[in-house]
């Protein structure tokens, strides 16, 4: 088979000493900003980007992939172990892994919690294999009507699968989509709302406004409270889950596996929604379903399973059509064009030895994770125990420093502070900023693709039409709107009213 | 109520700004879409979702908290301070160098608002600021600006 050969051809790429050594270097980092609450892996993504100047593009992103699975695997240990969420995928898998902490069976959660990553996160690079080279095959033929209408459904999806309400999260992408209209027209050459300033000629830089809006903007909220930490030990001989506990796992760690894959496909805060959607279905098919919220293994399972599951499914259009559905594949996709290497249609069959040799790095590191996160997992902890009023510090600097290494500009850094800003406010107004670090990136192709469609048929809007592709997406895309504007005036369902908690 | 209100004013007012600068830009014609139609577009969708969020803000409840005024206040000085320290730290980041600004920077970080002693504070900051320096500059290989003293 196919597959098979091209697998053995990437295994051979990535079990050379040099990508194993970044792949190790990827993990290790990624489990670090996992376990570090207020670092999230587009954080960490971000300062690793000029390292990887020096090193070949198979490489790089092979260091980039493990910070970014690798932190789903970090996350849920300070969940777990005292009830602080590492990562926002890891929040649901605080009231039953804190629970159990709680009952003296903080080790099982965690072995549990690091066992089910390991099977979802392999699954769904299963998943990734066999679907993205059959997605990149199909998306050959999408011209810009079909571009158009895959962004249309990906915007209205964000808008419908987002953690706030369709109608708090539309005007966020559209902010998002207006701010990437900033700089130079890529048709024309005009100048957009730059007011003659020569820094804003290339636009506005997606990386510091990411790093702004998510890592001051959380630091700035965070040092609104004082943090006091209760951190649980756990001994090695804890680790080991029950029986019981064993049995009862194996039933969502392969739901996640499959609900987190399938929803990791899906533009929006993916690992968060899989998270949710786990637990709710684990807890409707669960028959102890009362218990849930007082320690109970599945809704450690499930979550964990799922989030890491779906790192595989984000995989697919970032790689297969080129189109990022989250910011850590955005800012992924930025340093491999750093490296003059763009994901689309044509990048499975024209960069075989990159795609085979991140997929075979990505079951490597999962091996790595598991062994960095069972028996090394009480050197994470100890990371814990920097008291919050030395690490805020630490990651101002890392944030004001990993924007500067990208563009050595002082600008970038005033963009940086400033999306800060926005950052703190939107959260403290209760929006989610995901969305709108999206709509930034990929907006722009939204317009071009408009613009070349009507530029093509002369001005007629039945070429989104005529194509069946389109028509048919166009079609879902519009049918989720009306479905949206139905289901604002119903009473929310309980997962959504938590995701906006959130 | 008046969280609901305030995104929808900065949309609103985001939407206007977009109306007024994009009607400057060459609207094209539809066969041939110039640079302003797409902006134009994006900026009425945002007057209408702001005018919308307010309205719908009108109906949302709040809870009343006794001195939520005060206590907003409060909240506000420590991230205020930090913006500003930080946009200190920028603007001084080119002329006084990296390592000068860091440690400046992390000094009034650690003992002005992370109320660490001054001899600690002093310390850290040192000690912090010159291992980011030597692990992004010699390390990750990282340009950043000299300090006059060429560091």
């Amino acid at each position: 088979m196919d597959v098979i050969g091209n697998l053995l051809a990437g295994f051979q790429t990535a079990l050379g000493l040099h990508n194993i050594y970044l792949c190790f270097i990827g993990c290790l980092f990624g489990t670090m900003v996992g376990v570090l609450p207020g670092i999230g892996p587009l954080v960490g993504i971000s300062l690793l980007i000029p390292a990887t100047y020096g090193i070949d593009a198979t490489g790089a992103i092979i260091m980039l992939a493990g910070i970014y699975y690798g932190a789903m695997y970090g996350g849920s240990t300070t969940s777990i172990l005292m009830n602080i969420p590492g990562e926002s995928a890891s929040v649901i898998t605080c009231v039953d892994g804190y629970q159990m902490t709680q009952k003296g069976r903080g080790g099982a959660a965690l072995f549990i919690s690091a066992w089910g990553s390991f099977v979802g996160g392999n699954l769904s690079i299963l998943g990734l294999m066999i679907l993205a080279p059959l997605l990149a095959n199909f998306a050959t033929r999408f011209g810009p009507p079909e571009i158009f209408a895959v962004l249309m459904l990906a915007f209205i999806l964000l808008g419908s699968l987002g953690s706030g309400s369709f109608f708090k999260t539309m005007p966020m992408i559209f902010l998002g989509m207006f701010l990437g209209t900033v700089g130079m027209d890529p048709l024309t050459g005009n100048f957009r709302f730059t007011h003659g300033v020569k820094d804003l000629y290339d636009g506005i830089g997606f990386v510091p406004v990411a790093m702004g809006a998510f890592g001051i903007g959380e630091i700035l909220t965070v040092t609104e409270e004082s943090l006091v930490r209760v951190i649980h030990k756990v001994r090695m001989r804890e680790l080991l889950p029950t029986r019981e506990e064993l049995r009862a796992s194996w039933g969502p760690i392969f739901r996640g596996s499959g609900l987190g894959f399938l929803i990791g496909i899906l533009p929006g805060s993916a690992h968060v929604l899989s998270s949710f959607v786990s637990y709710a279905v684990e807890k409707k098919v669960s028959s102890h379903s009362e218990e849930f919220g007082t320690g109970r293994i599945e809704g450690v399972a499930g979550p964990e399973t799922a989030n890491n599951a779906a790192t595989g499914g984000a995989m697919i259009p970032f790689l297969g059509i080129g189109i990022p559905t989250g910011p850590a594949t955005a800012v992924m996709m930025i340093a491999l064009m750093i490296h003059g290497i763009r994901p689309g249609p044509l990048f499975i069959s024209e960069q075989p030895q990159i795609f085979w040799g991140l997929i075979a790095s990505m079951y490597i590191g999962n091996v790595i994770l598991l062994i960095l996160n069972l028996p090394l997992v009480g050197i994470f902890i100890n990371l814990l125990r920097v008291p919050f009023r030395i690490l805020f510090p630490l990651v101002l600097i890392i944030c004001l420093v990993g924007t500067y290494s990208v563009s050595s500009s002082t600008f970038d850094l005033l963009i940086l502070l400033g999306s800060g800003v926005f950052g703190y406010i939107f959260r403290k107004l209760k929006y989610d900023l995901a969305p709108f670090i999206l709509a930034l990136i990929i907006g722009p192709l939204l317009e071009v693709s408009l613009r070349q469609s009507l530029m093509r048929s002369d001005g007629s809007f039945s070429i989104f039409w005529n194509s069946p592709i389109s028509l048919t997406l166009l079609g879902v895309s519009s049918l989720l709107f009306v479905w949206n504007l139905i289901t604002t005036l119903k009473p929310k369902s309980t997962w959504k009213k938590v995701l906006e908690q959130e | 109520m008046i969280k609901a209100r305030a995104g929808g004013l900065l949309f609103l007012l985001t939407g206007i700004y977009g109306l007024v600068y994009s009607r400057s830009l060459p609207m094209g014609r539809w066969n041939e879409p110039g640079p302003g139609g797409f902006p134009f577009g994006l900026a009425l969708l945002l007057v209408f979702s702001g005018i919308m969020t307010i309205a719908r803000g009108k109906g949302e409840k709040e809870e009343e908290q006794k001195g939520k005024g005060r206590d907003f206040l409060r909240n506000l000085i420590t991230p205020l301070l930090i913006v500003l320290l930080t946009l200190g730290f920028i603007l001084s980041l080119e002329w006084a160098g990296y390592v000068t600004s860091v440690v400046v920077y992390l000094f009034i970080l650690f003992f002005g608002i992370c109320r660490y002693r001054l001899p600690l504070a002093a310390g850290m900051a040192g000690v912090f600021g010159l291992g980011s320096w030597y692990l992004f500059v010699k390390i990750l290989g990282v340009q950043l600006p000299l300090s006059f003293w060429g560091l």
